[in-house]
């Protein structure tokens, strides 16, 4: 059985420092560094979440524990939004999040931008 | 008298593990975090070198993360007018001793503000 350092890491509240990026595609799939005060590298997850009256969506930032840099960074991919068809940008929150406990961080912001996919713009380029 | 804890990390092996952007325009400022191995925030710079060219990343002692991340501004290359990438070797320097790190590899891109040449005509 493990034996966890439950006093510290896992006492001290999540917190968000910085962010290399607070936007990128709807496709999801960007690459973002991200600075937090002391996480656990098995036992935190990146949660990207949306508030409304119908439920909400949640999604998760995609990292293996070898990406948690010294407990104090995390390299992570954004997921994709629930649907690739906005024609604004939108934008969400996320948080840290503990698997076990459950408690999270302040969220920050993170903005989704809508596929680049002018296709008059790509027909013009093709007519040339 | 402030007590310091020398132990590991005025001694110990300096290490750069990865940068976020590898790449940015020759006019400098381009915001690179780096994630390292233990440092001291005010025993540290970060060195870009080619040749005998050398000049400094710009951050405060506020942008060292936890001794673990620096978030840092590159400095402009020496020549603003290169036509072709220029690869630099990047390293990390402690102040006391000047012990490097293993460098990594940032490549200057040319910077043109003008692409149409319409201030030249």
């Amino acid at each position: 059985n493990p034996i966890y350092d439950s006093k510290s890491p896992n006492a001290s509240n999540l917190k968000i420092s910085r962010m290399d990026k607070t936007c990128g595609s709807v496709l999801g799939g960007d690459e973002i560094f991200l600075l937090c005060d002391k996480v656990q590298k098995d036992d935190i997850e990146i949660r990207f979440y949306e508030e409304d009256e119908e439920g909400g969506w949640e999604a998760f930032g995609d990292f293996s524990p070898t990406d948690v840099h010294k407990q104090y960074a995390i390299v992570f991919k954004t997921p994709p939004y629930h649907s690739a068809e906005i024609e604004r940008p939108v934008t969400v929150f996320l948080q840290l999040k503990r698997k076990k406990a459950g408690d999270s961080s302040d969220p920050k912001q993170f903005t989704y931008i809508p596929q680049v996919q002018d296709k008059e713009e790509v027909l013009r380029k093709k007519q040339k | 008298n402030p007590i310091y804890d020398k132990k590991a990390t005025t001694t110990s092996q300096l290490k750069i593990s990865c940068l976020n952007i590898y790449r940015g325009p020759c006019t400098g400022k381009t915001e690179i975090y780096m994630l390292c191995d233990k440092v001291q925030k005010d025993d540290i710079e970060i060195i870009f070198r080619r040749g005998s060219w050398k000049a400094s990343g710009e951050f405060a002692q506020t942008d060292v993360h936890r001794q673990i991340a620096i978030v840092f501004k590159t400095p402009p290359y020496q020549d603003q007018d290169i036509v072709e990438e220029v690869e630099v070797s990047v390293a990390l320097r402690r102040l006391s001793d000047q012990m490097e790190s293993e460098p990594v590899s940032f490549t200057y891109l040319p910077y043109n503000p003008d692409p149409y040449e319409v201030n030249r005509k």
